[in-house]
């Protein structure tokens, strides 16, 4: 029985709360699209930045300010056009399981329960397929959706099926979770519930969160520290540290939050750095 | 439930409907009753044809050719799609050529089915095959090479190998397409039968209204027709039953 336990450790996917994992090294990383008619759009100018381990870091900034592109770079989804990206010192050369993602749209297999979906993600791992079955149940009540594996994603309100995939990514304990407006089609109340099951679960795993948003207040909300970018091209304007304790909340605005976040919409107004 | 008593009852008024039209335009001597039966002529040729046993035996046998044609078809069809989509070398290889012989009609292919595969059951079965090939292809490949980017970028950045990403995400997120090719395909699997059928055979349904026609018997040519209608009205149900619970997502 005591060799059994052991077997078991060793067969776990990832190390849980190592947060000496998941640096990110942006060094001098450039995007650049083929626009129409042959012309080079720069999506990402290049770009310097460290992310440090178990840090939540969020990207925010108009659209075309190339915070999508930052994030997909990370995630081996978009080719560089220049300088590297590192992932605990190994450049990133394509797609990468270490690296979680959770998809602005939500990318849930409809073919599959939730509780399918989760399994999905574990099926890279040499475990039975009873294990599978009970860490996938695991990550699903961890996100407060027992009882709810058997249902289908179009079953499932748009809140709870971004909480099916965000027990999909945590499920195999990622070094990175990358998160590309998870929640811009939720309502304001739903987004709340989210925020605190996000935080609680990236608590427990400690794994490095890059959150792409355009609202001010979720990027106060979540994150260690803020990147502002603007467009034409996307780049990051000024980087700011965000010191309150958690939990943090909207609607109970502390002077510093208030601090912050003017400063932000002062800087996302700047000429340069409107909409396009 | 309500929703079904409804649809049938729909179905009841139509048709009474519609027999009670025909009955009056045959009956009262609009049109000339030779060329033209009543409801009851048309019955009683169906009677008649049971009895010789031809009626069931000539259902059995349209049946069988229709199955088989469709097998070969649907199966290579949703197998080339899959690949024609998925794999560059037969994209290049075969998605040329198939498209240009999408717009050759079944009808088009009867002489040269009969040359080569004789009067027999083999030019039916090709004839069929041939014609549920293009359309469940044409489906599958245009379902399996329009899957969402997000699944597969799902599938890969959850670790998910070659192998799983065909398998277990490009072919489910391509099965209401290669739903539709079917449903399609069984329906041309019983156009073409026909077609195969009007000329060369001597059993069948299609055979039987080419042989009526010598006789001008239109009431056993309606049999006929009508019997295409009820087979394909039936099987198109089963097909859309089977698939609403075979991609039940897409109705959630």
């Amino acid at each position: 029985m005591m060799q059994n336990a052991a077997l078991k450790i060793v067969e776990e996917p990832q190390t849980m709360t190592n947060t000496e994992v998941g640096r990110i090294d942006v060094e001098n990383a450039a995007v650049t699209f083929k626009g129409p008619k042959g012309k080079k759009i720069e999506a990402l100018a290049p770009t310097d930045l460290v992310i440090d381990p178990g840090s939540f870091v969020s990207l925010i900034g108009p659209s075309g300010c190339g915070k999508s592109t930052l994030l997909n770079a990370v995630g081996g989804f978009v080719p560089l056009s220049g300088g590297v990206i590192k992932l605990d010192g190994e450049p990133v050369t394509g797609i990468n399981p270490d690296v979680g993602v959770v998809f602005q749209q939500y990318a849930l297999f409809p073919w599959f329960t939730a509780l399918g979906n989760v399994m999905f993600a574990l099926k890279r791992f040499p475990i039975s397929k009873q294990e599978r079955r009970d860490r996938a149940m695991a990550a699903l009540k961890e996100v407060g959706l027992e009882g709810r594996e058997a249902n289908y994603p179009g079953q499932l309100s748009g809140g709870m099926r971004q909480r099916v995939a965000l027990a999909r990514t945590f499920v195999t304990s990622p070094k990175v979770l990358l998160m590309d407006e998870p929640f811009g089609a939720l309502d304001a109340q739903t987004r709340v519930v989210m925020h605190e099951i996000l935080l609680r679960v990236w608590e427990a795993h400690k794994a490095t969160v890059i959150f792409v948003t355009h609202d001010v207040d979720e990027a106060l909300i979540l994150s260690d520290r803020a990147h502002i970018m603007s467009a034409g091209p996307g780049r990051i304007i000024e980087t700011m540290e965000i010191t309150d304790e958690r939990p943090r909340r909207a609607h109970e605005v502390t002077e510093s939050f208030l601090k912050n976040r003017n400063h932000i919409i002062g800087l996302l107004r700047q000429p340069g750095a409107e909409d396009h | 439930m309500e929703t079904h008593l409804k649809k049938y009852g729909q179905l009841a008024v139509s048709l009474s409907g519609v027999i009670a039209v025909w009955w009056i335009v045959s009956g009262f001597g609009l049109v000339n009753q030779n060329l033209f039966p009543t409801p009851p002529q048309v019955l009683a040729a169906a009677v008649e044809l049971y009895r010789d046993g031809v009626l069931i035996s000539d259902l059995q046998i349209s049946l069988k050719r229709a199955a088989i044609g469709f097998t070969i078809g649907s199966t290579l069809g949703v197998l080339i799609g899959l690949l024609t989509a998925r794999v560059f070398a037969f994209s290049v290889a075969l998605e040329p050529f198939l498209t240009l012989l999408r717009p050759i009609p079944a009808i088009a292919l009867v002489p040269i089915a009969i040359v080569w595969f004789g009067i027999g059951e083999g030019s039916k079965y090709f004839v069929i095959s041939y014609t549920v090939f293009l359309a469940v292809w044409l489906n599958t490949h245009a379902g399996a090479s329009s899957v969402a980017g997000t699944y597969i970028r799902a599938a890969r950045s959850l670790g998910a190998n070659r192998f799983r990403e065909f398998f277990e995400v490009v072919v489910p997120a391509a099965a209401p397409h290669i739903v539709v090719g079917l449903r399609l395909g069984a329906a041309l699997a019983f156009l073409s039968l026909v077609a195969a059928e009007l000329s060369g055979a001597s059993s069948g349904i299609g055979f039987r209204l080419q042989d009526a026609r010598q006789f001008i018997q239109t009431d056993r040519m309606f049999v006929g027709l009508i019997e295409l209608g009820i087979l394909g009205a039936l099987l198109d149900s089963v097909f859309v039953l089977i698939s609403r619970r075979l991609v039940h997502w897409e109705s959630a």
